[in-house]
């Protein structure tokens, strides 16, 4: 059986478009939280969000990042295929994750294993039929489409990754809500692990920054009504919601062999991951939290990896009341009396809910311990709520060298992915 | 590597129940009839499940086709026996993730072109839970609260879902890692986006009912879009000892194609989980240039001469449905000894394998599946019956 290593990751995030953003950002213990700009918010309840910093998400913004395929990039942008902001922000964070994985055509026989999105919409693609002039359907013939494309943003995401990179292996497509990004890598380890894939492209890209998602998130009541750049504070005594953010981060998961075979150096491994589901409510987590207790425990048990070895736990911590102490409770439970001593943190206060990207951007975040020996901490935590009684690290990043670390992402309808990576040989 | 079906039901085009939809199968019926005044293309032929749902409890956060798969699931769940809890896996797959226009059109209506104000203008009239009835794995959490599923559990969307699930679930059962599992798989080729995605491809049957051809047939013009939905209770086969109706096994590939996978690639699915059937269900997309590519790949695996049946003549194209009900139809059709035909078939295309014109008799206990979805994804199984 082989060790699925992470030999390369990307990210699109509030602190901007690549990794180092991403973990800079982290390192500087800063915020990205502020007011929408790329749609008029102005009359919504809620009116921040850890918003990627472009306004509109055209080939021209994307090309100096991708200088060698204007003429691709403007061909998916007349088609409209960037209108949804995860399309663009998964292209820019899988072609990091590529290049840093010194990935090239030899690399093609690789899978895809990705999430994108938490809902059903993709209304920028209907808009057109709203146009008098959009749809032309001619008696007898196939309806003619000039502006109109309708498409699943599941596919969409998908296709146009494996066009760009050119992949022939298995592919699927993650729904799980906001756990699917975890799920996701998860998926890619287990594909490298049983031989069914040497190399996976991996990871997830979200975006609900757009009237409907916003305005739907905003009637579901999940969200802080704040409206500073401080609104959402895990683990806190005063929190009172979530705050939506966007981005997208993918890897590059392949056997170690294969990694090493081609010279590629490993970042971190992933060592385990599990899954549950709450069963509890579409709307609320199990208040005892023994399903995600469930999730860490299958993940740990999997990665061989005993309770008091886990070095940092990166939560979901979404900064809701009722969340957070489930987590909380979750997290003492499966790591018992070591619980006291092992740093927890939450990157959400920073950069937002990523949503069906959060695992995944909180993996990429788990980076930060395992590269630079820091422990992101969790933005905009003052005042440590009693009921979440844990070491939850801080606004500031603190030093630490840890071995192992456990990402938990809990979704939306009670489902639950947790995964530990575990520092790499150099 | 083979997971025990211990349960199963299905709602599709052809019925609710598996021994109806096998008569009819078995006759040679299909469900396509003409679109109603008002969809997409009026006389079009489609397959519609015709019975509403009758466990309207999750109606606030489903719709019609979600409540169907949780009442399928329902139905599979208490016929397996099975119990919940830490042990029940839970994998599902949703095709066609679409807007539900009845909730949304309100809170469109009123928007001004350039999007300015939109709150105002309608947004803010949006049910507190409009969000969750288009939230991708709603059906996945509502079935997971209904049987007590906390064990493992996967959702996956977009067309090959329905074999991503099916897959995982087997692997799950036999990595020992749940007791059980419960697969769901729902989705719809007919809803309005869709339907124009679909009509703009040229992928669809465009005439008129009488002249409808089978797929595999010479005239073979378009599938018949459809819809459905399925569920499985999956067992060890050790476990599931006399109560087990099936055993099956999973496999899905890619091939990176926009479209529907090669047929190199159908063949490559199949070599995995093919042990020498004699008997497979192709993917019957109706078009004889990606049909006679099917066919010739596939014959690589199973020999020139083996049945080639193909159960979306009569129920329409199920998209991510569609492994699930081939389990189902298959396992049941085997277990009576008969083999249906391809509904419509009147002028087979030449080629390798024998599609069936006429119902016949079968002693064989296995049989294998193909479906076709994109991104070229490409899902495989393999059906026994005791």
């Amino acid at each position: 059986m082989s060790r699925a290593v992470i030999t390369g990751a990307g990210a699109v995030s509030a602190f901007g478009v690549g990794l180092d953003a991403l973990l800079d950002g982290l390192a500087r213990g800063e915020g990205a939280v502020g007011p929408i700009r790329s749609f008029d918010a102005s009359a919504f309840p809620v009116r921040v969000a850890g918003e990627v910093p472009v306004e509109a998400t055209t080939a021209a913004w994307m090309l100096p990042h991708l200088p060698r395929f204007g003429d691709a990039l403007a061909r998916w942008s007349a088609e409209g295929t960037f209108r949804d902001r995860k399309v663009p922000f998964a292209l820019l964070a899988a072609a990091e994750a590529w290049r840093r994985a010194g990935c090239g055509p030899a690399c093609r026989s690789a899978g895809l294993s990705v999430a994108f999105g938490i809902e059903h919409t993709f209304f920028e693609d209907l808009a057109a039929l709203f146009d008098g002039s959009a749809v032309d359907w001619r008696r007898g013939e196939e309806p003619g489409l000039p502006r109109v494309r309708v498409r699943s943003r599941f596919d969409l995401g998908a296709r146009v990754l494996l066009e760009h990179f050119g992949l022939e292996g298995p592919v699927a497509v993650h729904a799980s809500a906001c756990a699917g990004g975890a799920l996701a890598v998860a998926h890619a380890a287990a594909l490298v692990e049983r031989g069914a894939a040497s190399i996976v492209l991996c990871g997830a890209s979200d975006s609900m920054l757009e009237p409907f998602g916003f305005g739907g998130f905003c009637r579901l009541g999940a969200l802080s009504l704040r409206n500073t750049p401080d609104a959402c504070r895990p683990f806190d005594r005063s929190r009172d919601g979530l705050i939506m953010g966007e981005g997208a981060a993918m890897f590059v998961v392949e056997a170690e062999e294969h990694a090493r075979a081609r010279g590629a150096r490993p970042l971190a491994t992933v060592l385990g991951w599990s899954s549950s589901q709450d069963a509890h409510r579409l709307t609320a987590p199990r208040p005892d939290g023994a399903a995600s207790r469930r999730a860490m425990e299958g993940a740990l048990r999997r990665a061989g990896v005993a309770p008091e070895a886990v070095g940092y736990v990166n939560a979901h911590g979404t900064g809701t009341p009722l969340n957070d102490v489930a987590e909380a409770r979750a997290i003492r439970a499966t790591l018992g009396a070591a619980a006291e001593r092992i740093p927890v943190s939450s990157i959400k206060g920073a950069v937002g809910h990523l949503m069906a990207a959060s695992g995944a951007i909180e993996l990429a975040a788990c980076l930060l311990p395992l590269t630079r020996d820091l422990l992101p901490g969790t933005a905009h935590h003052r005042d440590r709520d009693p009921e979440c009684d844990l070491d939850i690290i801080g606004g500031r990043p603190r030093h630490a060298r840890v071995e192992t670390v456990l990402s938990n992402s809990f979704g939306f309808g009670g489902q639950n992915g947790c995964v530990v990576l575990g520092r790499s040989a150099p | 590597m083979t997971a025990a079906v211990t349960g199963w039901a299905l709602r599709t085009p052809l019925g609710g129940e598996a021994g109806a939809v096998c008569a009819r199968l078995l006759a040679g019926e299909r469900a396509a009839a003409p679109a109603p005044e008002g969809y997409v293309r009026d006389g079009r032929p489609i397959c519609v499940v015709a019975a509403p749902p009758r466990d309207l409890r999750h109606r606030r956060f489903l719709p019609r086709l979600g409540l169907l798969a949780i009442e399928a699931a329902a139905e599979a769940f208490m016929a397996s026996g099975a119990g919940g809890g830490d042990r029940l896996g839970l994998f599902s797959g949703c095709g066609g993730l679409r807007v539900d226009w009845d909730e949304t059109l309100p809170a469109l209506a009123g928007q001004r072109p350039d999007g300015a104000a939109a709150w105002a203008l309608g947004l803010r009239g949006l049910h507190p839970f409009w969000l969750l009835r288009h939230l991708s794995n709603n059906v996945h959490a509502l079935a997971a609260t209904d049987h007590g599923a906390r064990g493992e559990g996967s959702a996956f969307g977009g067309a090959g879902s329905g074999a991503q699930a099916l897959q995982a679930a087997v692997r799950a059962i036999e990595a020992g890692a749940v007791d059980a599992a419960l697969v769901l798989a729902h989705d719809s080729l007919l809803e309005a986006e869709a339907a124009v995605e679909l009509a703009a491809g040229g992928a669809v049957a465009t005439g008129a009912l009488d002249a409808l051809a089978a797929p595999y047939d010479l005239a073979a013009a378009g599938f018949v879009p459809g819809e459905a939905v399925a569920a499985l209770v999956l067992e060890p086969v050790d476990r599931a000892g006399g109560r087990a109706l099936a055993r099956v096994d999973a496999a899905v590939v890619a091939d990176g194609r926009e479209g529907a996978p090669a047929g190199a690639t159908l063949a490559r699915a199949l070599s995995r989980v093919a042990r020498g059937e004699r008997i497979i269900d192709g993917a019957g997309l109706a078009n004889p240039a990606l049909d006679a590519a099917e066919r010739a790949a596939l014959a690589g695996v199973t020999g020139a001469d083996a049945i080639l049946l193909a159960l979306s003549s009569a129920t329409g194209q199920l998209g991510a449905a569609t492994p699930l009900v081939q389990v189902i139809a298959l396992g049941a059709l085997l277990r009576q000894g008969r083999l249906p035909p391809i509904a419509g078939l009147r002028r087979p295309a030449p080629g390798p394998l024998r599609p069936l014109a006429a119902a016949e008799p079968t002693g064989e206990r296995a049989a294998l599946a193909v479906s076709a979805g994109a991104p070229g994804v490409a899902g495989a199984l393999r059906v026994e019956v005791p």
